[in-house]
């Protein structure tokens, strides 16, 4: 009962969201009850500031920004980008932004200036998958060492134990099972 | 004992100090004051105010904290790593410790993004289940936070009424899960097993003596001068700031928001229950505690409720041996004790996640910290860290 209410303001939700961004957004579409859509790095910050001011949408709170490396999901892989999701509480939906950045030089704009909780978000996304987040007053790392090498959210970064040497028994019961244990 | 009124009523006659928040230039910009020279000043990492190991780089003039810049990450485990390299089953057990206080909290979200790709029908025993392990958490949570805002504030027989009546509801949860801290009870497609013989009637007793005796509590602390004195109008967070920063749960809700995700966007059975979500509108470290100690009451009230609803039957849906999440993308938040706790699955079809990122309510709300501290004084730090009710490996991950 509760997840057809929700999905169906989530359908409503997208056309006001469609009619408000118009062609800044590309593949606007509902998934699992959350308003989905690309956005060109260009007009990101445009695009955050019209979902929390314009009226009918009005996505205040701000949920999270992160980054999917999308380099092995998949046949032939998709590429790096940054996700920030917000939500509405005026009218009980959430909006997921997919933000594709280029894999050599990660590059986006900051959008601390629209919600200031990306600041901490920003600097995260920085550390663990190198992008730089142009206009963020302080791109510091949050949780690594300054002197940290790589960035282990990419897919590239291997955890180092299981790079070095294997995990000795069985990963899965299945696979103990078969081995005779 | 007088009975406690409505936070407004108990502010009327209050003298608290104001104003704390940008307190008039400071003590060194005024003309013909005393000179002072800005200094720093670490706090922690060993703090008693902070649940774990939390530095704060406080920037102080005088009396006014100019700058405070939290500092995390010394309990960084790396989750989001981590949890791409193991199957469904052993995230359970990983996610459950991220924020020790509400162990059973942390693992509904996962199962939930579990099913919904899935498609696995939840069997109605187990929702309700949840419901009232869940409850109960968060009874144990805020009672904990009750018991260490009072200790924090110099007040230290809260914590000894709030550990007495906590043990009773973590006895019940122990012989259902097994564990005090971490549960690792929710699987995808339900919970591990039934509860115990003795579960409803423990679990009611717990909750009944919760309910009777909070009115003791609120009046011990929100009713207490010194208390009021020390957390009404200091460290103000705005309602429109709140929501610019993320913050959420009943930090949120004692700056008047009434965002609350069990309301808003119900999941498992909450839409079954009567409850209420409790706010206070100013914003200061008094009406944030007052929600806390609110939602308490509301919690063992949802408890009841679902007691006394709880269906017979299966606490497994159909699951495969397996649990392999088809491909797909799926956001599921969740009303934490401390706020809301989200993850976004992405799935390539494998037993692992391909990328979970976890949303954690702590996080955000102590990135607002450093705009809360702000221009307040020295001496109300303590009672606003306090009232920001931070599990700091909710924070690390």
């Amino acid at each position: 009962m509760a997840q057809t209410q929700s999905a169906s303001r989530a359908d409503e939700a997208l056309e006001r969201v469609k009619s408000a961004l118009k062609e800044t957004i590309s593949e606007p579409k509902v998934n699992f009850g959350t308003v989905d859509l690309i956005c060109e790095p260009g007009d990101l910050v445009g695009v955050m500031t019209a979902l929390r001011d314009s009226e009918g949408i009005e996505c205040k709170f701000f949920g999270f920004l992160s980054a999917v490396d999308r380099s092995e999901l998949g046949e032939g892989g998709g590429g790096l980008e940054v996700l920030i999701v917000v939500y509405s509480p005026v009218h009980f939906f959430s909006v997921a932004v997919h933000v594709p950045v280029a894999a050599a030089a990660p590059a986006c704009p900051s959008v601390s200036g629209v919600y200031s909780g990306a600041l901490w978000h920003e600097r995260e996304t920085h550390e663990m998958f190198g992008i730089v987040f142009e206009g963020h007053p302080q791109l510091s790392n949050l949780y690594l060492p300054e002197d940290f090498e790589g960035h282990p959210g990419l897919r590239s970064f291997k955890l180092p134990g299981r790079a070095v040497k294997d995990w000795p028994g069985a990963k899965d019961p299945e696979e103990a099972a078969a081995g005779g244990r | 004992m007088a009975k406690v009124g409505s936070p407004s009523e108990e502010r009327a006659g209050a003298r608290g100090r104001v104003p704390s928040r940008h307190p008039e230039e400071g003590a060194a910009g005024a003309e013909g004051r005393f000179k002072t020279e800005e200094m720093i000043l670490n706090v922690g990492p060993q703090h008693p105010a902070t649940h774990g190991v939390f530095r704060l780089l406080a920037t102080i003039d005088g009396e006014v904290l100019i700058d405070a810049d939290p500092v995390i990450g010394y309990m960084h485990r790396g989750y989001e790593k981590l949890v791409e390299q193991r199957d469904y089953r052993q995230i359970t057990n990983l996610v459950s410790r991220m924020d020790w206080l509400s162990g059973i909290n942390n693992e509904l979200p996962l199962a939930l993004a579990v099913e919904k790709l899935m498609e696995i029908e939840v069997p109605p025993r187990a929702q309700y289940l949840r419901v009232i392990l869940c409850e109960m958490n968060r009874i144990l949570n805020h009672l904990m936070f009750f018991a260490s805002f009072g200790a924090e504030l110099g007040a230290i027989t809260p914590t000894f009424y709030a550990f007495r009546e906590r043990e009773d509801i973590q006895r019940v949860m122990e012989a259902t899960t097994g564990g005090r801290m971490h549960f690792g009870f929710f699987r995808p497609g339900g919970i591990k097993e039934d509860v115990p013989e003795g579960f409803v009637e423990g679990a009611l007793a717990g909750v009944r003596q919760v309910i009777d005796r909070l009115p003791d509590y609120e009046n011990l602390l929100v009713g207490n001068e010194i208390f009021k004195q020390r957390t009404i109008d200091i460290g103000i967070l705005e309602e429109e700031a709140a929501y610019s920063y993320g913050v959420s749960g009943p930090i949120a809700r004692g700056s008047g928001i009434t965002m609350d995700v069990r309301k808003d966007e119900p999941y498992l059975v909450y839409d079954q229950f009567d409850f209420d979500v409790q706010s206070a509108p100013n914003g200061d470290c008094f009406d944030r505690f007052w929600v806390l100690i609110r939602e308490v009451g509301e919690s063992a009230r949802i408890v009841e409720q679902a007691i006394e609803g709880l269906p017979p039957g299966p606490i497994m849906g159909k699951v495969p041996r397996v649990i392999q999440a088809p491909e797909g993308e799926v956001y599921v938040r969740c009303e934490n004790p401390l706020g809301e706790l989200g993850m976004y699955l992405v799935s390539d079809g494998d037993r692992r996640p391909y990328r979970l990122k976890i949303r954690t309510p702590s996080y955000s709300n102590v990135s607002a910290l450093s705009y809360v501290l702000k221009n307040t004084y020295v001496s109300d730090m303590i009672a606003i860290l306090g009232s920001f009710f931070f599990v700091l490996g909710d924070i690390d991950r």
